[in-house]
């Protein structure tokens, strides 16, 4: 326990010196703030345009996907925020920079996580809280204390479900010698597919989606349990258990990877 | 001699300057495909995005026909603005980026090849490989998605004209937002920012017919349109006629235009320039 408390205050220390020299570059933080808020703003923008044509996309409604579409959201903001260092894994571990993490008494996966604020996470979560307001206020759901614990619960698990799997993917950089995340990103361009509800795709997708790599517990599932609609909509209470199997996925990669480390011979 | 007024490099010849290009462009393209893996994992990242619209279109048509667009045409749209969209994508940007904040831009400067031109080179090889890459998403999802149907007929010669304006487009907007560096220092957010206007408003995500009137309107006589959208329409044949050599014509005057606002901002950014000793 005492172990444990003593991680929880490095990490923060470590994300409140990381986030104290960000602030120092004050234009970066609102640029980086807009752009997060455009880049997804455009995703609402497109959702909004189909459902002016259209009422339905395979039975979800626009606030239903809205919904959804939020979690991602959230999720990104949430994990860029607190676990942005995942993405600085591959550059870490391929130019040599590990080493100085090793020596160090603090969890190495741990240092990397928190290594980096990713400055467009508030952003993310501007959008994403706003969105998850309006989504709850227009859904057909009877909101109680219980519910809204259990919602934040499930975005809670959502945040951790992305974070789980961007430290797996990311420490693929213990295999393929790059200093890019490009396996990283691939899996993360894989994971937007989760934005949408996951039954307008083909079996194959939909099962990579649920079991391979379940992106989709970071929005489809939570979002179709507090709907109480889709296939198996119980699924998605699983969210916390799924983000917990995610983490462990993520630290079990890691630790392979630095069991396999051989540093750059600099 | 003042900061404002630049000692010029020396013009090189015609031959010269013919080979120096083709070199710039020869060894951006092979800077893009020594590294295989990081390359292998771009494509299927590129892959990934055009598979999640696939499979949303076919969803929103399956009821049949929105706007004029039935599911077979909208494959053949979304897969045209998809190749479209895939060029001058980030390497130019990135790669100038990089150099105005290193301050090796200051190495630019002395070349005897002009920066604006020179980049554009550069673009064009990156280009052989965007389109290459482009290309084969597209072929292998149309074969996967039940296949797209031919151009709609006897607009061959305006869509050509529309699909060649698109890299010269693509290149100014992007060559114009690198150059914001010399103000911004920051570079992932202003792309992020000038990858999602271009995106929607290219009519990359949607075509323009299902945004508001007014917002059509706009964006008709934007340059953004010109990135994705018009020789698509031409393609599935949504604009014919004198209506789409208009819209040639709207994407012939930003190239114009912004080429030569490109060449101000340049002239601007340079005087501004700040290297730090090194």
């Amino acid at each position: 326990m005492a172990r444990f408390r003593r991680a929880a205050w490095l990490y923060r220390r470590f994300l409140g010196a990381h986030l104290r020299s960000t602030l120092e570059y004050e234009a970066d933080f609102w640029i980086m703030s807009v752009a997060a808020v455009l880049a997804q703003g455009v995703g609402v923008i497109f959702l909004w345009a189909i459902f002016e044509s259209i009422p339905e996309i395979n039975g979800w409604q626009f606030w239903d996907i809205a919904l959804i579409y939020a979690l991602v959201v959230m999720s990104e903001g949430l994990s860029v925020l607190f676990a942005q260092g995942a993405w600085t894994m591959s550059f870490v571990v391929n130019l040599g920079g590990f080493d100085a993490l090793l020596v160090r008494p603090f969890s190495p996966l741990l240092q990397v996580l928190s290594s980096q604020i990713g400055m467009n996470g508030l952003g993310n979560c501007a959008l994403g809280a706003g969105l998850l307001i309006g989504a709850a206020t227009h859904v057909d759901v009877d909101w109680s204390p219980a519910t809204v614990a259990l919602g934040l619960l499930l975005v809670v698990s959502a945040a951790l479900v992305k974070v789980g799997l961007n430290t797996a993917t990311n420490a693929s950089a213990f295999w393929i010698k790059t200093p890019w995340s490009m396996f990283g990103f691939s899996m993360h361009t894989f994971g937007e597919l989760a934005r949408f509800p996951i039954t307008i795709y083909g079996v194959g997708v939909r099962l990579a989606l649920a079991v391979v790599l379940p992106y989709a517990f970071m929005s489809y599932f939570p979002a179709s349990a507090v709907l109480s609609t889709g296939v198996a909509h119980w699924l998605g209470f699983l969210t916390p258990l799924v983000a917990l199997y995610c983490l462990a996925m993520g630290a079990y990669v890691f630790r392979r990877g630095t069991l396999r480390y051989e540093s750059t011979g600099t | 001699m003042t900061a404002a007024d630049p000692v010029l490099p020396p013009r090189l010849p015609v031959p010269a300057v013919m080979r120096a290009n083709r070199s710039m462009a020869r060894t951006a393209f092979r800077s893009l495909v020594t590294h295989q893996v990081s390359f292998l994992f771009g494509l299927l990242a590129t892959a990934f995005a055009a598979l999640s619209m696939l499979y949303l279109w076919r969803a929103v048509l399956a009821n049949g026909p929105v706007h004029g667009f039935d599911w077979p045409h909208m494959k053949a749209y979304l897969l045209l603005t998809f190749v479209a969209s895939s060029l001058v994508s980030s390497y130019v940007d990135y790669r100038m980026a990089g150099r105005i904040r290193e301050g090796d831009v200051a190495m630019d400067l002395v070349r005897p090849v002009g920066y604006q031109r020179a980049r554009f080179v550069e673009a064009l090889g990156f280009g052989v490989y965007e389109l290459g890459t482009g290309l084969l998403v597209v072929v292998v999802a149309a074969l996967a998605f039940g296949g797209v149907p031919g151009p709609a007929g006897g607009e061959a010669l305006v869509f050509a004209a529309s699909a060649l304006l698109v890299f010269p487009l693509r290149f100014a907007v992007v060559y114009m937002s690198g150059l914001l560096v010399f103000w911004t220092q920051n570079y992932i957010g202003v792309q992020a920012g000038r990858i999602a206007v271009v995106t929607l408003c290219s009519g990359a995500l949607v075509p323009i017919v299902f945004l508001p009137l007014w917002a059509q309107d706009v964006l008709a006589y934007l340059p953004f349109v010109g990135m994705a959208a018009t020789p698509a329409l031409v393609y599935v044949g949504h604009l014919t006629g004198s209506e789409a050599w208009r819209a040639v014509g709207v994407q012939a005057f930003w190239v114009v235009v912004l080429w030569g606002l490109g060449r101000a901002m340049w002239g601007a950014a340079s005087r501004k320039l700040t290297v730090h000793g090194g």
